[in-house]
């Protein structure tokens, strides 16, 4: 089901332009937006987050375009928004924050915002950690905390920008479970830059580039993009090409074949990689 | 015999487990099936519980627990009848922290305590006072909602209760805080009495006229032009050696700002809803 609809999108900064005519739609489940820095994945994600204005084009989410005053506030009532740089209040408790956040999303009864507080900090695994002030929380309990406030009221429309950073392995297996699980009946739309996190969470893949979508499918299919393109060998290719020495001391290249090179099979990373093209291969090389 | 095979061996019979669940039991024997039912798990089932009941009662420990202390500032807030999820939001203002109360303390006091030393300087100070003073609650106007002051303000900004309300709470909020610091300083200054008030007025103005212009321009900007306008007109005029107190503190200056005052009310009434502009640009 279609939830979110994103239709010529534009947005630029100075010269610098965020988002080229975007066009998306979105629906329920976990989609995953793939890009390298500066490819307009937080411009997107703060645009639908009801943050920032776009220059052109219509955001629409479960009907709502935020471009409208009362529909914004309709649609902030949905939202559960993690920015990349959240700011949480350092002096602040992790319940604390939780509480002040909760009354900014219209909890006015205390009871029954204690009740969703604690509820939140044990999705995120993070109840015997409620006194503790933000400042005192390590890297990866500050992004669970970011997460739990992003839960609170359970949204429909859950929007997290670069949420995996700073999560040890553990951390990031709970964290894929909890996301899957919301994923089965709300929309969520996470940035990332581990190709792991979508190949293990998001049924589907969005890679930006440059302001625009160049990819918009399933993880499966953004390997696909790199079939018969990704080869082993024993030595180094020779040229201009894109290769790295594997964890087995083979040499992995991407794009043509090298001499002597036998065919594998190509990872998310490879397709991704695949689709960015000449300047990220160049960068590859240049190393 | 081990203590683990012996726990085993016995079993809280049916008649003192109904007692111990009743609460009939001596305090003494209450410990001894207490000790027991930690290591019997055969026994800790037999325990007649209501799960809703316990939910309820641990969610009661836990608000005990976990539920953030209210500051004194909130509980006078509290005691005068805002409500408590009003207070939460108002306790949360970049502003109303320590560091800018100090600061804000500190600046006053040195004025203060410099008037009273010194006779010769103490028109200066008075001076000094009078032209700082209505800058300060403005000052704090520009950082009671937004970016610079706020780090969390895009987490705040996308919530429902953000906009034209908010801004006008907290500034309230901050601006009553920093009159209130004002007053207390300037009523420990020498010279006439009335002097010390004659900054309110004026302050009050700027404060709204901000509010105003932040229905059309970023807060810390809108701040930044009416308290830049007092700071180079009211400033420059007392380098320039003219008479200051009767000019911009005088009985017409007063009831000029009384009437700029209702102006600017008037505006930001009818220009409210823009007050949060909603989203960036």
């Amino acid at each position: 089901m279609t939830t979110v609809r994103i239709q010529g999108l534009g947005k630029r900064y100075g010269s610098t332009i965020a988002l080229d005519d975007l066009d998306l739609e979105i629906g329920v489940g976990v989609t995953g937006l793939l890009g390298p820095n500066g490819a307009g994945k937080t411009t997107l994600l703060r645009c639908l987050a009801t943050a920032l204005a776009p220059d052109r084009g219509r955001v629409e989410a479960y009907g709502l375009d935020p471009a409208a005053a009362a529909q914004r506030t309709a649609l902030r009532r949905r939202l559960g928004y993690l920015p990349q740089d959240p700011g949480l209040y350092p002096n602040f408790s992790a319940a604390a924050l939780l509480d002040y956040v909760a009354v900014l999303k219209e909890m006015t009864d205390a009871r029954r915002r204690r009740a969703e507080v604690r509820r939140v900090l044990e999705e995120v695994g993070l109840t015997d950690r409620a006194s503790v002030k933000v400042r005192k929380l390590s890297g990866g309990m500050r992004q669970r905390l970011g997460l739990a406030q992003a839960l609170l009221g359970e949204p429909d429309l859950l929007i997290l920008d670069e949420p995996t950073v700073g999560l040890d392995p553990e951390q990031r297996m709970l964290f894929r479970a909890l996301i899957s699980r919301l994923g089965e009946t709300r929309t969520v739309l996470l940035s990332t830059h581990q190709t792991e996190d979508v190949g293990a969470l998001c049924e589907r893949v969005v890679v930006m580039r440059q302001g625009r979508a160049v990819y918009d499918g399933t993880p499966r299919g953004l390997a696909e993009q790199a079939e018969g393109q990704v080869w082993l060998s024993a030595e180094a290719p020779d040229g201009n090409r894109m290769y790295w020495r594997n964890a087995d001391g083979e040499f992995r290249t991407l794009g043509a074949q090298p001499p002597n090179g036998t065919p594998a099979r190509p990872s998310i990373e490879d397709g991704y990689l695949m689709l960015l093209g000449p300047e990220i291969a160049a960068g590859v090389v240049a190393r | 015999m081990t203590s683990k095979e012996a726990a085993t061996a016995w079993h809280v019979d049916a008649e003192l487990l109904d007692a111990y669940a009743e609460g009939k039991l001596t305090p003494s024997r209450v410990m001894a099936v207490d000790a027991h039912l930690q290591a019997c798990a055969q026994c800790r089932a037999a325990v007649p519980s209501d799960p809703a009941w316990l939910d309820h009662s641990w969610s009661l420990v836990a608000d005990a627990v976990q539920a953030p202390r209210p500051t004194p500032a909130e509980r006078v807030l509290r005691s005068v009848g805002i409500p408590e999820h009003r207070v939460r939001l108002l306790a949360a203002t970049p502003a109303l922290r320590w560091s800018w109360v100090l600061a804000t303390v500190a600046v006053l006091s040195f004025g203060v305590v410099a008037a009273s030393t010194g006779q010769a300087g103490a028109r200066i100070t008075m001076l000094l006072f009078l032209v700082f003073a209505p800058v300060l609650p403005v000052l704090a106007v520009a950082t009671a909602y937004g970016p610079p002051a706020d780090p969390m303000h895009e987490l705040t900004a996308t919530t429902p209760m953000a906009g034209p309300s908010l801004v006008l709470w907290r500034a309230t909020a901050v601006v009553g805080v920093s009159m209130v610091m004002g007053a207390g300083a300037a009523f420990l200054l020498p010279g006439p009495g009335y002097w010390a008030v004659a900054w309110l007025l004026p302050a009050f103005l700027l404060c709204v006229s901000t509010l105003a212009l932040a229905t059309a321009l970023p807060l810390p900007a809108a701040a930044g032009v009416f308290g830049g306008l007092w700071l180079v007109v009211v400033g420059g005029v007392a380098m320039s050696g003219s008479a200051v107190q009767p000019l911009f503190f005088g009985p017409s200056a007063q009831a000029g700002y009384l009437v700029a005052a209702a102006v600017a009310v008037a505006v930001l009434t009818a220009r409210r809803r823009r007050l949060d502009p909603g989203e960036t640009r």
